[in-house]
């Protein structure tokens, strides 16, 4: 089990991104706040060492996309409604940031995952293959199409 | 420009988020103690262990996040370091754009200070500063001053930096923050301010300490002001507001 010293770390140092990667696949703050709490349970319990925080903060990203796709499997019954979970945020999302994430969370989720990983924490595709267990070239394709979709919808300046 | 990283940023975990989190690990982690029956002495205690510190965590989170003793680290970029009656880093604060990139890249929080320190130093981003003729300076605010400073000059990471070790006080950071700057880098300023009355603090804003020290050296090798300034390593050094 964790020491409570590790708990504090790790509270710090990924929240933000636990956070965040819960935002682009939950549907509202409730299911956030669960799925939050079941990451950090499992980091609690979870035994194994970690070679670095580089290695640390990918077992966060990588348990964090599960757990999200494990609830939105077997618990969630709501309809995926993205104009309400921008709303919930509205306080810290301008109109320009609203549009944004507005198409990116229409995105199916696999597209989803490898935009918020390389747009926001910079993963190349060979880590992002690793975290999320796929070969690299599907992440390459992925990444593709995404960016392809996101083009269409908001227009050729978005990147 | 990231558009998708911008529309994102403010998307963060609140304080209320993480609370009730630590809050639910801890009740999980007292339930599953009640449920066990059969463990030996030693794990007991260590689980007691785990669930008083948790409850401090907690319960005295107010205490653990209030600082009691502050670190400024200055190269060019300058980093404040707040360090709780623990030892441990709860916030940092840079003053500069250097120390802001920094402090984004390198998560110190909890950290104890010393290994907060080290990360810090070994980080690449702050290695590029650390160049041969950079200086290195610590600057300690505290009731425990003395025995920080110590424990500083006992690094090995930071001798083989040769870094400078100085202690300051409470009224020297206020004033420090008023101006925008560290109060290690003010201390400095205000050592050489002795030496040179021309020099301003905007000028020194843009200084790196190196460039700092090259002048106090310079200026106390023409003899015209001489000190019995206290420091704790190598070359000269003093108190501010001493």
């Amino acid at each position: 089990m964790r020491s409570a010293e590790e708990i504090n770390f790790a509270m710090e140092a990924y929240a933000d991104m636990v956070r965040r990667i819960c935002f682009v696949h939950l549907k509202n703050r409730d299911d956030t706040e669960d799925v939050f709490q079941n990451v950090y349970m499992k980091y609690m319990l979870y035994e194994g060492s970690f070679e670095s925080y580089e290695h640390e903060k990918a077992w966060f990203a990588k348990v964090t996309i599960n757990a999200c796709t494990d609830w939105l499997r077997y618990f969630s019954r709501r309809k995926w409604v993205p104009l309400e979970v921008i709303s919930e945020e509205k306080e810290g999302i301008d109109d320009r940031s609203g549009e944004i994430l507005e198409v990116v969370l229409q995105l199916p989720e696999k597209y989803r995952n490898v935009i918020y990983l390389h747009y926001y924490e910079g993963y190349s595709a060979v880590e992002i293959a690793g975290i999320l267990g796929r070969k690299e070239n599907t992440i390459y394709t992925w990444l593709a199409r995404a960016k392809e979709l996101l083009r269409e919808r908001l227009g050729g300046e978005w990147v | 420009m990231n558009p998708i990283r911008d529309s994102m940023k403010n998307i963060r975990a609140t304080e209320e988020l993480k609370q009730n989190t630590l809050q639910y690990l801890y009740e999980q982690e007292k339930r599953d103690c009640r449920t066990r029956t059969r463990l030996g002495v030693v794990r007991r205690l260590a689980l007691a262990a785990v669930s008083i510190l948790l409850l401090v965590g907690i319960g005295g989170y107010s205490v653990y996040r209030q600082p009691v003793s502050y670190i400024s680290v200055d190269v060019n970029p300058s980093i404040e370091l707040s360090v709780n009656r623990f030892g441990r880093v709860v916030s940092t604060e840079a003053f500069n754009n250097g120390g802001r990139d920094i402090a984004e890249r390198v998560p110190l929080r909890n950290l104890p200070y010393m290994q907060a320190i080290g990360r810090l130093l070994e980080d690449e981003s702050c290695l590029g500063f650390l160049r041969e003729d950079s200086i290195l300076v610590f600057t300690v605010v505290s009731d425990q001053a003395e025995k920080m400073i110590k424990e500083l000059n006992a690094s090995e990471l930071l001798k083989s930096h040769g870094a400078l070790t100085y202690t300051s006080d409470a009224s020297c950071m206020h004033e420090a923050h008023q101006h925008q700057m560290s109060f290690g880098k003010y201390r400095t300023y205000l050592e050489l301010l002795k030496y040179d009355g021309s020099v301003t603090i905007d000028d020194c804003h843009s200084m790196t300490m190196g460039e700092m020290r090259d002048k106090i050296d310079a200026c106390a090798h023409e003899g015209e002001w001489n000190t019995g300034e206290e420091k704790h390593n190598h070359g000269k050094g003093h108190e501010c507001n001493d």
